[in-house]
């Protein structure tokens, strides 16, 4: 959220939008954001799917990019090698 | 036989110059000949360029250029030999140091440390760190002429096929990268924000895709690039060259032109030495077959010559008969 207000009135506007944006827009904002997260992962699939024992091409580009992506390795391996059950149909 | 010189008259869009053909039948002495003769007697702007792991323009031009970067070895003529391992170790230092400023650490962990340290020994990333510097050289844009010494033939052919392969798989990596950051923008908006900081994933793909795809376009089109097979009048080559001119059809290639070399002069048929003139009779029989099969794809024949063609006087003789043929040698 931006920047908070001060004075009665501005705490009272900044409360209004944050309650506001929690009922209507929250779920969407989590929504896309997974969306993005499950993105992520396909993308770093593309470029080091050799960590996991899936050729890809040639490894000299991915290690241009691989510095980047050092950050969301660990969650990626870690969605990738979950066990998956029937809740996932619900949860994603 | 038209000779290179009207060749390139003829395509005077030509920016790429690639020879190929199997190992050992002067794929390196054309190529030098070449860049001899564009730069010294046309005063054009040329860079030789082998891609050879056996230090073969060194020898040729005598002088210790591998892996030393652009080399002039005459005016106008620069002359390069990649050392690849030399600039993989040096990609993967510098991967290292950016892991190492980018997150502060001492160490990289483990796991990715070992990551990189297996990537840089597949064989693949040979081929792709030669293929990065023609790919840079070439975007680079520094020269009139750049003349590729390609290793032998189905190695050189692999790394055209690899132009497409690697611009088609860094178009969908970035495209990807796109949609993510298209999610990112649409969340900072929900949020009432804005995406602050521009996407360094984003900025590396597109300089890669700027690089390769120009390659790609360059090395595709006919226009810019001409390919010529070098052959010697045996029957080896001879099959060689058809497999060739199939791949070629294959990936869609023309190629410009062949070069016949190593042809021993016809007047040595009636040499007192047996060995001297079976040989000539063998290479006239197989000239023939040359002359019916890929006739009009002759552009030049040069013949043996009494000396190994070194030093650069020698390459400006090579360069007569490459660039200016005599009708009968």
């Amino acid at each position: 959220m931006s920047e908070k207000r001060s004075g009665v009135f501005g705490k009272l506007k900044d409360a209004v939008k944050q309650v506001t944006y929690g009922m209507a827009l929250h779920s969407q904002v989590t929504g896309v954001l997974k969306t993005r997260m499950y993105i992520e992962h396909l993308f770093t699939l593309m470029i080091l799917g050799d960590m996991l024992g899936l050729p890809i091409l040639p490894p000299y580009y991915s290690l241009r990019l691989l510095p980047y992506t050092i950050p969301s390795i660990k969650s990626w391996k870690h969605r990738f090698y979950r066990e998956r059950d029937f809740t996932d149909i619900i949860y994603g | 036989m038209i000779g290179l010189r009207q060749y390139l008259e003829q395509n005077s869009e030509t920016k790429m110059i690639i020879f190929a053909g199997k190992g050992g039948l002067g794929k390196t002495t054309c190529s030098a000949a070449l860049a001899y003769h564009l730069a010294v007697n046309e005063g054009k702007r040329c860079l030789c360029f082998s891609t050879d792991p056996q230090a073969s323009l060194s020898d040729i031009f005598e002088r210790d250029i591998f892996g030393k970067g652009e080399i002039e070895v005459a005016p106008n003529l620069y002359v390069v030999e990649i050392d690849a391992d030399k600039r993989i170790r040096e990609y993967i230092e510098d991967v290292k140091r950016k892991i190492r400023e980018m997150y502060k650490m001492e160490e990289i962990p483990p796991e990715i440390e070992s990551y990189i340290e297996t990537s840089a020994v597949e064989p693949a990333m040979y081929e792709s760190a030669t293929y990065d510097a023609m790919a840079e050289y070439l975007a680079e844009g520094k020269y009139d002429y750049y003349i590729f010494d390609m290793p032998p033939f189905g190695h050189g052919v692999r790394m055209i096929a690899m132009a497409e392969i690697l611009s088609m798989w860094v178009d969908r990596i970035t495209d990807a990268r796109k949609k993510a950051k298209e999610y990112d923008e649409i969340a900072a908006t929900l949020r009432g924000q804005r995406v602050l900081s521009e996407d360094k994933v984003l900025e590396e793909l597109y300089d890669i895709q700027r690089k390769l795809g120009f390659f790609k376009d360059v090395m595709l089109d006919r226009r810019k690039t001409a390919f010529f097979m070098v052959m010697t009048p045996e029957k080896m080559s001879i099959l060689d060259t058809e497999r060739a001119l199939d791949m070629f059809k294959e990936l869609g290639l023309t190629l410009s032109g062949i070069v016949v070399n190593q042809v021993l002069p016809s007047r040595l048929a009636n040499n007192p030495s047996k060995l001297l003139a079976h040989r000539v009779e063998m290479q006239q029989r197989y000239l023939d077959e040359i002359r019916r099969k890929f006739g009009g794809k002759v552009v030049s024949v040069i013949p043996m010559f009494d000396r190994e063609p070194k030093g650069l006087s020698m390459l400006g003789e090579v360069a007569k008969y490459l660039v200016n043929p005599p009708t009968a040698v």
